[in-house]
């Protein structure tokens, strides 16, 4: 503990300390240590890369079905989950199949994303992850503007093992042709 | 005739060779720094080009040579060209003085050649001040020509804070000129040979160690490195006064830096360490017998201490943040001065009474 210096009176180690820079020899023994028991920290990035943890959170994908159908029914929740506005979802119906839904166009415009994993969580049939990827620097910004085939490509390469689908398991069949049944239905 | 075009020839040879050797200084200084720089800080350094990044200072000169050379707009044009010019001949000049080993003459030829002086002449230590002086008007026009404030404003702390320690580097030299009685490095050099209590930073009447940590200090200061680096404070003024340069002309402001840290280590070196003498007398090949050799060794003694001064100033620039300017102006003014003209006092009447 160094005595309070508000006694006006001059102090002599503090003075001494003064003249022969001390403070100063005590970070350069620092520095000097440091080179001699030299440890660094470095990882030599592009040639070695850190572990990643288990809960990384890295570029968005799009999901699969195990029989190759797609997992999005394109209810829009990820579009109203994301803060930053990346997410675009064009949402229909599935041809011939009037109580299903898909996502018709599916954009994510990866330059604004925070990596929040806001909208993995929303999604209600789990139809977004995030992968491992996260070496996406481009040249042409244009490029991080991706579709629903880019993404459906991301997940492919990520997640080779897919989920199994059952069909009464599928939330669109609960959802839509079991609540909204006394709906009147549209007269065509 | 042909003796004095084998003069010319001999000369210009050791001009070539000293030249190269500070040029070869300062491309190795270049990855040393970054190299010390990072292990100090548990970094690696550059570690890409070539093995542990050893060939990275070629890279560095290959890439500045290819640069485009841009020239801004409302820049002055002239000034903005010579300021470069201005900054690295005074650099490189000085080491003209500069006695690198043993002041032997040999006789080759009907010629006396002193292989290791290029020239002594007898106000040595003067004409590097003088020239070091020159230098600066290199960075304030490189400052001020390149149209810039942020260039505008590290010219002008470079000139305050040359002029301020300038005169500190000069007042702690007088210590030793005092007790040398010379104003010629070699002369300086030779006084101090036969073991380390005779260099002027131990020597009897007056050791001029205070001399010595305020010259360093002050040395550092003018070479606008660490902790002194106003002028080009990366944190305030983007690069200070070579802000809007690139390419070459960046090239010789950086040479021009490196070359002026090795002189003032060389100064330092000959004025208060000895020089190329070893700390004990004599030299080790001499005793072994082979006193024609014995360069080798003094030379080697000269490199290691200057590369000595190298480091301290990577170590410092390792571990110390940058002064504020009322700060370094108040250390150069109030502490530096008062040093250094105390120590004049102090021997030359130790010279007076004991000398």
């Amino acid at each position: 503990m160094a005595p309070p210096a508000t006694t006006g009176r001059l102090n002599l180690l503090e003075w001494l300390k003064t003249i022969t820079f001390y403070e100063l020899l005590v970070g350069m023994k620092t520095t000097l240590s440091h080179l001699l028991h030299y440890k660094p920290i470095t990882l030599q990035y592009p040639h070695e890369k850190r572990t990643l943890p288990d809960n990384y959170r890295g570029m968005l994908a799009l999901l699969r079905y195990d029989d190759g159908t797609e997992k999005c029914v394109g209810c829009d929740l990820c579009e109203a989950a994301c803060p930053s506005r990346v997410i675009r979802v064009v949402s229909a119906e599935v041809p011939g199949e009037p109580t299903k839904r898909y996502s018709k166009e599916y954009y994510m415009d990866m330059t604004r994303c925070l990596f929040c994993g806001m909208c993995v969580d929303a999604c209600p049939v789990d139809a977004l992850g995030m992968t491992r990827e996260f070496e996406w620097a481009v040249y042409d910004k244009r490029q991080l503007h991706l579709n629903k085939a880019q993404l459906l490509a991301i997940g492919d390469r990520s997640y080779p093992v897919r989920e199994k689908r059952l069909e009464l398991q599928h939330p669109n069949t609960a959802f839509f042709n079991v609540a909204f049944q006394h709906i009147p239905q549209k007269s065509e | 005739m042909t003796e004095l075009g084998l003069r010319l020839a001999v000369s210009l040879t050791q001009i070539a060779a000293v030249t190269g050797i500070v040029i070869v200084t300062v491309l190795l200084l270049t990855l040393a720094e970054r190299k010390v720089l990072g292990w100090m800080q548990d970094r690696m350094g550059p570690m890409e080009v070539g093995p542990y990044g050893t060939l990275q200072p070629f890279a560095d000169a290959i890439k500045l040579f290819f640069k485009e050379d841009l020239v801004p707009a409302g820049a002055n044009k002239f000034l903005f060209t010579m300021a470069p010019i201005l900054a690295l001949i005074p650099a490189l000049i000085g080491f003209a003085v500069i006695p690198w080993g043993p002041n032997v003459t040999y006789e080759i030829g009907g010629l006396s050649i002193k292989p290791f002086i290029i020239s002594d002449i007898n106000i040595g230590i003067l004409y590097i001040l003088a020239f070091a002086s020159i230098g600066a008007y290199g960075i304030i026009l490189g400052g001020w020509a390149s149209n810039s404030k942020y260039s505008l404003l590290g010219g002008l702390r470079s000139a305050a804070q040359v002029i301020s320690y300038e005169l500190n580097v000069g007042l702690s030299i007088v210590g030793v000129l005092l007790i040398a009685g010379s104003l010629s490095l070699v002369k300086i050099t030779d006084a101090q040979a036969g073991g380390f209590w005779n260099w002027y930073a131990f020597a009897f009447p007056a050791p001029q160690l205070f001399a010595l940590v305020v010259y360093v200090i002050s040395a550092v200061a003018e070479t606008n490195r660490v902790p002194f680096d106003l002028p080009e404070a990366e944190s305030e003024l983007v690069a200070g006064f070579f802000t809007e340069y690139s390419g070459l002309r960046f090239a010789f402001f950086y040479l021009a830096e490196y070359a002026n840290m090795v002189l003032v280590s060389c100064v330092a070196t000959a004025l208060f360490l000895g020089g190329w003498n070893a700390p004990y007398p004599g030299t080790l090949i001499g005793y072994l017998g082979l006193p024609s050799f014995a360069w080798v060794e003094n030379t080697m003694w000269f490199a290691f201490k200057t590369y000595s001064f190298l480091f301290l100033f990577f170590w410092l620039r390792a571990t110390l943040p940058r002064l504020r300017y009322d700060q370094l102006m108040r250390f150069g003014w109030k502490v530096m001065l008062p040093i250094a003209l105390a120590n004049i006092v102090v021997t030359a009447l130790a010279v007076f009474f004991f000398g």
